[in-house]
């Protein structure tokens, strides 16, 4: 976890404490129509033994953003600094070490685990692959890990269709933990679950986290759970972060215009609160990744716009404690 | 208000090669004018066959309503012809689904699909329903609905499609509009739109909704009644303040009881259920919430619950509060 001093400054580098510095990098794909600007100049840090949220609606590039973190996807410029048990630059030639280091855990807990191989299998490959121990200890290991995310180890020769959703999500975590990562990517990782389900998985999140001092990368949709889990949160906008804050600061003194809008969406399990609720609902659409607007990519929504907004992208700067892109939020 | 809809113990099971899945076991509920309510709970547990059944839509065999009465708009519709249900779904109950393509065709020019679907129900001439179609789009602010209605269902968002199938269903001012997810597949700020629209619609209208959500936070933004399912069974009913404030079952509480609040700290746990929903291939004789549940007594595993009343209008399932409830065990475990 980190203290208070740090969680103060989102942005400022505590070196010692940096797991990660994310450096103007953009991803864009080349579809049919044109450039598609999924992710688009991010500068970011992730501190150690954080929990950095990720939001936005969807389409704006989260998935993309977290699978060039892991180096799934080669950034299509931009630099990206890893200080862990190794010191390494994110790159093709060194994603085999950087993937002893960090892992993914998926959305979909259903196609994300091999149907034909057991449980054991699935959680003991990525031990093979990085030459980890040897056969007795990793059978250990697979019993451990299953126990460690609440299965049991006569688990470990079924197979995957055999086990409920959140079981299933379980099994996921257990084989992103066997290579004793230190930094995890949960990309929505109890979107597809139930309700009842959702809180075993976070609690487990939360437990191993503390136990093993791990990093995550928590995207979600549901803000409740984003501002319950982390430390603090990246707001995306069409591929854009637009405000960085720590959770608290986020929710008490919300800056930017599309923050404000996203978190006056959220319906709040509750009738009274919702009827008394004010709301931002915002009109219009999500403009199109491809050839986006060359000002602020919030502006054909935003409510605050007027010329400037329309011309000229705003930066990510630091104002009033959060770092936010908008022309019209006052230092 | 009167009364468009009323489901009496309704029973639906599905016959497959591993046997008879009852999806849907003993179901009651009723709807006034202009009232939303909401059907919530787990995943499997039968909210979407209960949503189907009313509309006739799922495929016979190897769907079978097994007992049980539907009565809509003052008729019982579960001895229904086909032909009988064509001319009832869109006049008296249309449906939206979660995913919009469903429901339109991409071949089609938006426009052109609305106004065929307006003119299959109602006496128009082709310009009359062309100007119907056109105020549709503008009902559920589909901008420059003019140009818009030329293009087809591709060239829109996914939140401007779930709007077009809005309007679709709202073609024939049916009595009963139907929501199965209609926002789980939208993200939050298109949510928020969709759900205005929604109420909106209601209250202008007079249309009943169904709402099928797993989405408290839906419900409790929309309903003004609630039904909890779990395990194919109505488990509470009642309105949505006193679902939310005074639940009774068991479920309820501990669904309630496992969302995050965003006053809650990093360091408190979340609450959870333990364990997972039965299998409907050999429902539990008892209570289905009984292996799940931390009050859970001996009878819980041997009888059904009887439906017993809360306070006016609110209804649970539960043992633990019931009257007939064995002495020596009641409250146990509180
Ligand atoms: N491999 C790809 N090729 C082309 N376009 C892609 C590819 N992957 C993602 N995109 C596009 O990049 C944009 C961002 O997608 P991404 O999956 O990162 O969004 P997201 O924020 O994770 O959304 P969601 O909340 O729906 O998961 C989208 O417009 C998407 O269509
Ligand atoms: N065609 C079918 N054949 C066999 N079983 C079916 C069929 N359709 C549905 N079922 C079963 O009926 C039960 C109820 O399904 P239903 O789709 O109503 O769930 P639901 O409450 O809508 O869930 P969800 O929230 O996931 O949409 C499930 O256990 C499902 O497996
Ligand atoms: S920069 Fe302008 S358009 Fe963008 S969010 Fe701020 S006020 Fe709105
Ligand atoms: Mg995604
Ligand atoms: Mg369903």
């Amino acid at each position: 976890m980190m203290d208070m001093k740090t969680m103060n400054m989102p942005e400022k580098k505590v070196d010692d404490n940096v797991l990660i510095e994310i450096q103007d990098v953009s991803k864009h794909f080349k579809v049919s129509e044109g450039i598609l600007k999924a992710v688009n100049h991010v500068n970011l840090t992730i501190y150690k033994g954080e929990t950095l949220g990720l939001v936005g609606e969807s389409g704006c590039g989260k998935s993309t953003f977290g699978k060039v973190l892991m180096g799934i996807y080669p950034a299509t410029s931009g630099k990206i600094l890893y200080h862990g048990k190794k010191d390494i630059e994110i790159t093709k030639k060194n994603l085999f070490a950087y993937s002893k280091m960090a892992q993914i855990i998926f959305q979909d807990p259903y196609s994300s685990l091999d149907p034909r191989m057991t449980v054991g299998s699935i959680i003991e490959e990525g031990m093979i692959i990085h030459k980890m121990y040897d056969k007795k200890r990793r059978q250990e290991r697979v019993y451990e890990l299953l126990e460690l995310v609440g299965l049991n180890r006569e688990h470990a020769n079924r197979f995957p269709h055999e086990f409920s959703g959140g079981q299933r999500q379980r099994i996921g975590i257990a084989r992103a933990l066997a290579i004793e990562p230190e930094f995890i990517v949960c990309d929505e990782p109890i979107s597809a679950l139930d309700v009842s389900i959702q809180s075993q998985i976070i609690n487990l999140l939360h437990d191993l986290q503390k136990k093993l001092n791990l990093t995550y990368l928590f995207i979600a949709h549901d803000l409740n759970i984003v501002k319950y889990i982390s430390d603090r949160i990246a707001v995306m906008y069409l591929g854009n972060i637009v405000e960085l804050a720590t959770s608290d600061q986020l929710y008490e003194k919300t800056l930017h215009p599309y923050s404000k809008a996203l978190l006056s969406a959220v319906p709040i399990p509750d009738p009274d609160k919702e009827a008394s609720k004010k709301r931002d609902i915002l009109g219009g659409d999500v403009p199109s990744p491809i050839n986006p607007p060359k000002g602020c990519p919030f502006a054909s929504r935003c409510p605050h716009a007027t010329e400037i907004c329309r011309q000229e992208k705003p930066k990510l700067e630091m104002k009033q404690g959060h770092l936010v892109a908008c022309h019209h939020v006052k230092k | 208000m009167s009364k468009i809809l009323e489901v009496k113990d309704l029973h639906v099971s599905f016959d497959t090669y591993a046997g008879e899945v009852k999806a849907v076991r003993g179901v009651s509920f009723d709807l006034h004018e202009g009232e939303v309510l909401a059907i919530v709970g787990e995943s499997g547990c039968g909210k979407s066959v209960t949503a189907q059944t009313i509309m006739k839509l799922n495929p016979m065999p190897p769907a079978r309503i097994v007992n049980g009465e539907i009565i809509l708009c003052d008729k019982d519709i579960v001895n229904a012809t086909e032909k009988e249900m064509m001319a009832i779904r869109g006049k008296d109950v249309s449906m939206i689904f979660q995913d919009p393509m469903t429901c339109l065709n991409p071949t089609m020019q938006v426009g052109k699909q609305l106004t065929e679907a307006i003119r299959n129900h109602r006496k128009m001439t082709k310009e009359e329903a062309h100007k119907e179609a056109i105020r549709l789009l503008e009902l559920v602010r589909i901008p420059n609905p003019e140009q818009r209605a030329k293009q087809y269902p591709h060239e829109f968002s996914g939140g401007m499609r779930q709007r077009v199938m809005i309007a679709m269903a709202l073609s024939c001012a049916p009595k009963l509009l139907i929501a199965d997810e209609p926002t789980t597949a939208l993200d939050v700020t298109i949510q928020a739109q969709i759900m205005e629209l929604l109420k909106e619609i209601g209250k202008k209208t007079n249309t009943a909704i169904i709402m099928i959500t797993h989405d408290l936070g839906v419900v409790a933004s929309m309903a003004d009644r609630v039904v909890v399912m779990y395990a194919g069974k109505v488990v509470e009913s009642g309105v949505a303040r006193d679902i939310f404030y005074h639940p009774a079952h068991p479920y309820t509480k501990a669904l309630l009881k496992s969302l995050p609040t965003t006053e809650m700290s990093r360091d408190e746990r979340l609450v959870s259920i333990p364990g997972t929903p039965p299998d409907l291939l050999n429902p539990p004789v008892g209570c289905p919430f009984a292996s799940r549940c931390k009050y859970a007594m001996k009878i819980c595993y041997e009888a059904p619950p009887a439906e017993f009343e809360v306070g006016k209008g609110h209804h649970g399932s539960c043992w633990l509060p019931h009257p007939d409830c064995p002495k020596d065990q009641a409250g146990g475990e509180q």
